[in-house]
């Protein structure tokens, strides 16, 4: 029996076999109108079909549904005098100086969008009962209309939720598809909670109609599992209920791959940097990947528990430009697939970062995807020449700054993920994967000072390899805004009422609970504060108290033990990890020997500002078996990703056929340097 | 003028981005370890990075109303604090010294290279963050008041910290004077802390660089800003264009308060000369200097690309005439609570109305021109304890050329995001009744002004108000024919025998409320953009 990881992208389906301890790659071109297809298509090619026990699917169908506007006809239910809530959101507009800045217009049109007569306080107390003569007059014109699934926002509904699941209850007898703020979100802050809400009830019958036709269409015997954004896997049918928690199902995909592409050589604290066509994706791992409570799909916020993944737009494809102040500018206009960078020869004339790689000798044109697509070298030269004449000077230096500016803008990701959350982003590794990733990683290593590197083996289909191993895992979450100082028994009494809504959950997906693990944990926050720190949670308040003034000095710098702490929500993870998760480490040292190059090509590295032609050995990396010694300035091509090694780094192939790079330098240590000091 | 730095247009765009990094760090920081909701949700806060000149060389701002006035927070330290050692952090709120309202406490950090005494300076960073009390006569501290003493404490430029040391009497002193202590005492260390990242930050940009090249740099990226400017002002027309419009009073007299401007272009530089305008007032629409400099700067900005730095140099390409005494320049010791929110506003108003002219195709019709500012202050039942509110309201924003203006959105001078319904319930004795879009406010025409927000709370004790709107009396213009957006209401429903009296309110007003009565905001539509009979 076997097991496949699916990752549907916006150019390929990638598929990753695992059988009888063996991997396999796979890539289809992606089917945007109907992504099955895809896959099926490539589960036919790999000719397996019937002995697929398991089939672990990243997919875009939630993301895209909303990114195209693509999703149900859906109404919303609110607290009378709060409709407009979903439109004004926080009331800032999204740019500070644009004259001619434009919002979406909210997924629920205002005429949709229908108040019920109700309200509870902040304790949960009834100020008025809830008008069910309201709630009926609302489901008359969602039928007139053709509204077909309903989100329900009421005020304070988490912390009574009477009123909304009685509206509910209402709803789905009149045959609606029901999203109730009190399930998809039981957390205080009403605008985030109804858009959390109403992006579920968007999307959830679209992507509960494609997963029970993909599902339809597998062999029996195939379960389907959904990669959620938080790194973990659902069965299908929970994720077509909850599809809100998808919206980022392929990059979590990635860092899991990474997560477990250092883990199996003993790396704990590593950055994942995945780089694609037209953007990049950076998460910080440290033991496990970085999470975040909120985030953004399209224009709207949800807040669900995600991996604190950050998005630039900079990419292979990124297009190379100069402002009106004359400063050498790189994205987020990106080529795309089409026309392609100008080395594509598909028409384009603009310089990328892609034409620059190909100047520099760091990308060869015959062995792209495997020599399957020839790269035009002379329409790279000439779009990156017309960056050159601008500059004044060669097109190999032209080349090279249009790389350095994309770094730039790179470097800034990492900074996001690792600085700004207080972390120092050289007590880390960097995992490179994404078609682009290898390419520019270890220069953008030396720039943030990170010592090591590590390039899987199919850098770009890591994420289908992730979502393999993902362990499951689901999350549950209340908002009680206590003191901590309370009566410790109604905290106690929250999780009491979480363990058993997971308990109960857990039986629909196939899981027995006691096999599973149940991690609990408090969002506390000084008494004022209106943001909360996570800290974990074992049966005593006080400890989770002092571990919050300890995080929160680490983090910000002080910690006030006199001040009083506010309990604001309460949280349960329920993860079980899969057995190929387990996999132990390989603690065997490999033997170094020196492969032969299969050429040796001409390309450009700089140190500071001065530029070097060097002749440099190229590798082919399937022929790279364990302990291969590569030593900078080195080229690896395979089929789907060219790693660069420019001077000054050294790596070895482990025996899990991950490439570890190292520095020749040591790396500095930070508490002797100057920018330490007074910190 | 100087000569230009030779560096290229690659190392430019690198070190833009890094030493802009850095003013974001600063806020990602001071956001997570702050206290109030003013600060954490609101994000009413800005932080920049200066060189050993005091130039602004990057700012991460999300209140245009701190363009202009942080250089000057910063001006007057180097001018008055030093000499400066490692470890020293001035603070200060003095509007007549680098200041531009009492709420906005700046904390500015002289950047050495290394904590030795004899260290070489590098530069500064500073913060700046509006508190949700500073004292003085209203709760809330954005009084009706008529003396800067009135206003809260003021706090002339002080070392709090020297070298290294907290100064914890003046800190005393300090939070003695607000209603809030423990909570002004957070937001203070997180100021703090914002600045020490900033601090660390430059210190790694100049080991990367090294010194001279990092000036160097600097100075390049200042100069990027100019001829960034100077770019979008080479698209205005050359001419003078004039505009006068008015703010609806002072608050405690009914005299009209006229703001002139007469813009003068010559296609490389702009003047924006504010003769002609109202004296200073009794009232507290008064603004410095820096608070009409910041209006100025914001109106350049918006005729630059979105993505521009905000640095020294392009405040080069303007120059401001205020003359001293009018109300776009008051003198000590006047009231300027509401100039810095209120009267900013209606300098960019006048501002665009001047450059509509050379412009007609790009600039937009008046936006709600106010932050209809509400200050709640009072005892909370529920604890026993004092609280203070504040809340800013956005409203309709003026219709483009060709585009509907959004609708419940801040505009201009101020971004500051509102306080959710629940969170407001949890820290306060007050119930939101309603929150909505106020239908048809905005002006028609064939692009229609934004919807102005209706706002109803009502209270659960007896509680201490004060408004600061503007445009209740002279309506958010439109252009090219469109027609003005409604003006704002401010409404008090009180319980009269067995039904509900409304009582009108004036814009600028304090009051006491009893617990049941009810206050309803209805803040401007903007102005339309065009004939409405051309809409398609």
């Amino acid at each position: 029996m076997g097991r496949v990881g699916v990752d549907t992208g916006g150019t390929f389906t990638d598929f990753v076999v695992e059988a009888d301890g063996s991997i396999l790659v796979h890539k289809e071109l992606s089917t945007p109108q109907d992504p099955a297809r895809a896959i099926l298509r490539g589960l036919q090619v790999l000719g397996w079909v019937r002995r697929f026990e398991r089939l672990v699917h990243g997919t875009t169908v939630a993301t895209n549904a909303v990114l195209e506007r693509k999703g149900a006809r859906t109404g919303l239910l609110t607290t009378a005098g709060f409709r407009d809530v979903l439109e004004i959101g926080r009331q800032d507009r999204p740019r500070l100086y644009d004259l001619r800045q434009v919002k979406p217009s909210p997924l629920v049109p205002r005429e949709w969008r229908l108040e019920i007569r109700e309200r509870l306080d902040e304790l949960g107390r009834t100020l008025v009962p809830l008008n069910e003569e309201d709630v009926r007059d609302a489901i008359d014109v969602f039928r007139k209309a053709g509204v077909e699934s309903i989100a329900v926002c009421f005020l304070f509904s988490f912390v009574r939720p009477e009123h909304e699941r009685r509206a509910a209850e209402l709803l789905r007898q009149a045959g609606f598809a029901v999203s109730a703020s009190h399930e998809v979100l039981p957390e205080y802050r009403e605008y985030e909670r109804t858009s959390t809400t109403v992006v579920n009830a968007y999307v959830a019958p679209v992507m509960g109609q494609y997963l029970r036709s993909l599902e339809a269409a597998l062999p029996d015997g195939t379960s389907l599992w959904i990669m959620q954004s938080n790194g973990g896997v659902v069965r299908a049918e929970t994720a077509a209920r909850q599809a809100v928690r998808t919206l980022l199902s392929g990059p979590a995909a990635g860092v899991i791959g990474a997560r477990a592409v250092a883990r199996a050589l003993g790396f704990e604290r590593v950055i994942s940097f995945d780089m694609g066509g037209t953007s990049t994706d950076v998460c910080l791992i440290d033991g496990e990947p970085r999470e975040r409570s909120e985030g953004r799909i399209g224009d709207f916020p949800v807040r669900m528990p995600m991996l604190d993944i950050h998005t630039v737009g900079a990419g292979g494809g990124s297009i190379a430009w100069f402002d009106a102040g004359g400063a050498l500018r790189v994205g987020p206009r990106s080529a795309g697939a089409e026309p392609g960078p100008a080395a594509y020869g598909r028409g384009g004339e603009e310089a990328t970062v892609t034409d620059a790689a190909v100047v520099l000798g760091w990308l060869l044109p015959e062995a792209f995807l495997g020599g399957t697509m020839r790269l035009d070298e002379e329409r790279a030269r000439e779009a990156v020449w017309r960056i050159a004449r601008r500059l004044g000077g060669s097109v190999e230096e032209a080349a090279l700054g249009i790389v350095e500016v994309a770094e730039a803008n790179m470097e800034r990701a990492i900074r996001v993920v690792s600085v700004e959350r207080g972390e120092d982003p050289r007590e880390y590794g960097l995992v490179a994967f994404g078609g682009a990733g290898p390419m520019v990683a270890c220069r953008l290593a030396t720039r943030l000072h990170i010592p090591t590197m590590l390039i899987p083996p199919h850098p770009g289909t890591l994420s289908a390899h992730g979502l393999l191993i993902a362990p499951f895992r689901r999350d549950y979450l209340r908002t009680v805004m206590l003191p901590a100082a309370a009566d410790p028994t109604r905290i106690d009494a929250a999780f009491a009422a979480l363990v058993a809504e997971a308990s109960q959950e857990l039986a629909r997906d196939g899981i027995v609970p006691t096999e599973a693990l149940f991690q609990l944990a408090l969002d506390l926050r000084y008494a004022g504060q209106s943001y909360e720190l996570t800290v974990p949670f074992d049966r005593s308040v006080e400890t989770a108290v002092e571990r919050f003034h300890q995080l929160h000095e680490q983090l910000y710098g002080y910690g006030d033990r006199g001040f009083p702490v506010t309990v604001v929500n309460v949280r349960l993870r329920v993860t079980l990890p899969t057995d190929l998760a387990r996999a132990p480490a390989p603690d065997t040292v490999p033997t170094p020997w020196e492969p032969e190059p299969i050429d040796v090509r001409p390309a450009v590295f700089a140190t500071g500002q001065r530029l070097f032609r060097l002749d440099v050995p190229r590798f082919e990396r399937s022929q790279l078996d364990t302990g291969a010694l590569l030593v900078g300035p080195a080229l690896v091509t395979q089929y789907d990703a060219t790693i660069v090694i420019p001077p000054g780094w050294r790596g070895i192939v482990e025996a899990t056929g991950t490439i570890v790079l190292r520095h020749r330098e040591e790396p500095r240590d930070p508490k002797k340097s100057a920018l330490a000091q007074g910190a | 003028m100087h000569e230009p730095i030779p560096v290229d247009p690659i190392s430019l765009a690198v070190f833009d981005a890094a030493v802009r990094a850095i003013a974001e760090e600063m806020g990602a920081a001071l956001q997570r370890s702050s206290f109030s909701p003013n600060i954490k949700e609101r994000l009413d806060f800005s932080c920049a990075v200066f060189d050993d000149e005091g130039r602004m060389v990057a700012q991460a701002a999300h209140i245009p109303a701190h363009l202009g006035s942080m250089p000057d927070s910063v001006r007057v330290v180097l001018e008055g604090c030093g000499p400066f050692a490692p470890g020293d952090v001035v603070i200060l709120n003095d509007p007549y010294l680098g200041g531009n309202h009492l709420p906005d406490i700046t904390m500015v950090t002289p950047v050495f290279l290394t904590d030795e005494p004899d260290a070489e300076l590098l530069g500064f960073v500073a913060n700046r963050a509006h508190h949700a009390d500073v004292g003085g006569i209203s709760p809330g501290s954005m009084p009706i008041a008529t003396e800067l003493y009135q206003e809260g404490i003021i706090i002339p430029p002080i070392k709090l910290w020297e070298r290294g040391v907290l100064n914890e009497a003046a800190l005393a002193l300090i939070l003695r004077n607000v209603r809030t202590p423990e909570e002004r005492r957070g937001d203070l260390l997180a100021q703090y802390a914002a600045n020490r990242t900033g601090l660390r930050r430059v210190r790694e940009l100049v080991t990367r660089y090294g010194l001279d090249r990092y000036r160097q740099l600097c100075e390049a990226v200042l100069d990027y800003g100019e001829r960034l400017a100077r770019h979008a002002v080479a698209q205005i027309p050359p001419g003078t264009y004039r505009f006068t419009d008015h703010l609806d009073d002072d608050g405690i007299t009914d005299d009209l308060v006229p703001i002139t401007v007469t813009v003068r272009a010559d296609g490389t530089s702009l003047t924006f000369d504010f003769t002609g305008t109202a004296e200073e007032r009794p009232g507290s629409i008064n603004t410095v200097e820096t608070v009409t400099k910041s209006a100025a700067y914001y109106v350049l900005r918006c005729l630059m690309p979105e993505d521009a730095p905000m640095n020294h140099g392009v405040f080069r390409v303007v120059r401001v005439i205020a003359p001293e005494g009018t109300v776009v320049n008051a003198r000590p010791q006047r009231a300027v609570a509401g100039g810095n929110v209120e009267t900013s506003q209606r300098i960019v108003d006048v501002l665009f109305g001047a450059l509509a002219q050379a412009l007609p195709d790009t600039i937009p019709a008046a936006s709600q021109g106010t932050m209809n500012n509400l200050t709640i202050g009072g005892t909370d039942p529920r604890t026993g304890r004092p609280f203070a509110y504040y809340e800013t309201m956005g409203g309709g924003m003026g219709a483009r050329p060709g585009l509907d203006g959004l609708s419940g959105v801040h505009v201009h001078m101020s971004n500051t995001r509102n306080t959710p319904v629940e969170a407001l319930e949890y820290a306060y004795p007050l119930r939101v009744v309603r929150y909505q879009l106020r239908d048809g406010s905005g002006g028609h025409g064939s692009a229609r002004g934004g919807d102005g927000l209706i706002r109803e709370i009502e209270f659960t004790c007896d509680a201490d108000v004060t408004l600061l709107t503007e445009r209740r009396r002279f309506a958010p213009w439109g252009l090219q024919g469109g027609e003005p957006g409604a003006i704002g209401r401010n409404l008090l429903i009180r319980r009269s025998g067995a039904g509900l009296e409304e009582i009108a309110l004036r814009g600028k007003h304090r009051f006491t409320v009893r617990a049941g009565d009810r206050l309803r905001i209805e803040t401007p539509g903007g102005g339309g953009w065009g004939a409405a009979s051309e809409r398609g």
